[in-house]
């Protein structure tokens, strides 16, 4: 609960109201579990474009780590339990004309405070169509591109990102929304 | 994600990621990201909360405008609940037995299972 300052009438926040550790979370949890510690990818440099065109004007793609739904393979729906065999390991790409069906029971969302119920909570979609129509961005790509949530980061690193690059460029985008689930 | 988003915007393509798991993606460094302190699974907003969700995007493409460098996080002001204490819950260990830590594990093994066997079909 939120305290006050001694002698003070500033409240501070409660002490666990921070973001979540995760990595420290996961790293006790699978100790726990009995397996060794994964290692997340760091860099000391990290690569910076400014936006050449403006966003009024730019074409801008849409990035997911939601997978297309697969009715042969279970539950999928809200609140669903983790779900490896709804897993996808190749990048994809569907039209971004219409909504796709596309569901995050293959990765480890916060199934007891959320139900990945409502898509636009995981696929901002149908926001970036309403900014499109305002004017606010000139066009979106004319696909949305899937990108496996694969734990080989060598996959990712040599096979997935350059498939996604390859990709923007033939839809020929200058800017990227990526939005992990 | 946040390779995904170093490997394009090295090439070329301006990048900004919107999540919710704040010290992932700043660990590994990013271009530009816009964090929303919600659940995971909320990247884009609240559920059936439009005005959120557009708030949570226009937020994002403020960045990819304006970010004047690399590793730019900009911290959304909404916040999920004003109880903040669904943050304890999430992998709490406190809340688990060891029989319930075994039981974790078998699961966990046949997850890992499933995942192969898909991994290795496609």
């Amino acid at each position: 609960m939120a305290t006050t300052a001694p002698e003070t009438k500033t409240v501070f926040a409660a002490e666990h109201d921070v973001p979540i550790p995760y990595m420290q979370r996961t790293r006790d949890y699978y100790q726990a579990l009995g397996f060794s510690p994964y290692r997340w990818a760091h860099f000391v440099d990290v690569p910076f474009t400014p936006l050449r065109t403006p966003l009024a004007r730019a074409r801008v793609a849409l990035i997911t780590t939601a997978a297309p739904f697969q009715p042969e393979v279970g539950d999928q729906g809200p609140g669903a339990p983790y779900n490896a065999a709804a897993k996808f390991y190749k990048v994809y790409s569907v039209p971004a004309e219409s909504m796709p069906d596309l569901r995050i029971a293959h990765v480890g969302y916060d199934r007891l405070h959320t139900s990945a119920e409502d898509i636009s909570t995981y696929l901002p979609l149908a926001r970036l169509k309403e900014a499109v129509a305002a004017g606010r961005i000139g066009a979106l790509g004319p696909r949305l591109h899937g990108a496996p949530t694969n734990r080989s980061q060598r996959v990712t690193i040599e096979i997935d990102n350059p498939e996604l690059l390859r990709r923007c460029r033939e839809d020929g985008v200058d800017a990227a929304v990526l939005v992990p689930s | 994600m946040s390779l995904a988003a170093r490997h394009l915007e090295d090439n070329g393509i301006s990048t900004v990621i919107m999540g919710c798991a704040k010290d992932i993606v700043e660990h590994c460094g990013v271009p530009r990201f816009l964090f929303s302190d919600f659940p995971l699974g909320n990247s884009a907003g609240r559920p059936f909360d439009v005005a959120s969700q557009a708030e949570t995007l226009e937020l994002g493409l403020q960045l990819l405008e304006r970010a004047p460098a690399a590793r730019t996080t900009m911290q959304s002001p909404l916040r999920w609940s004003a109880d903040a204490s669904w943050k304890l819950d999430y992998l709490d260990l406190a809340k688990l037995t060891p029989e319930k830590v075994a039981e974790r594990r078998k699961e966990f093994d046949v997850v890992k299972a499933v995942a192969k066997t898909k991994r290795e079909a496609s």
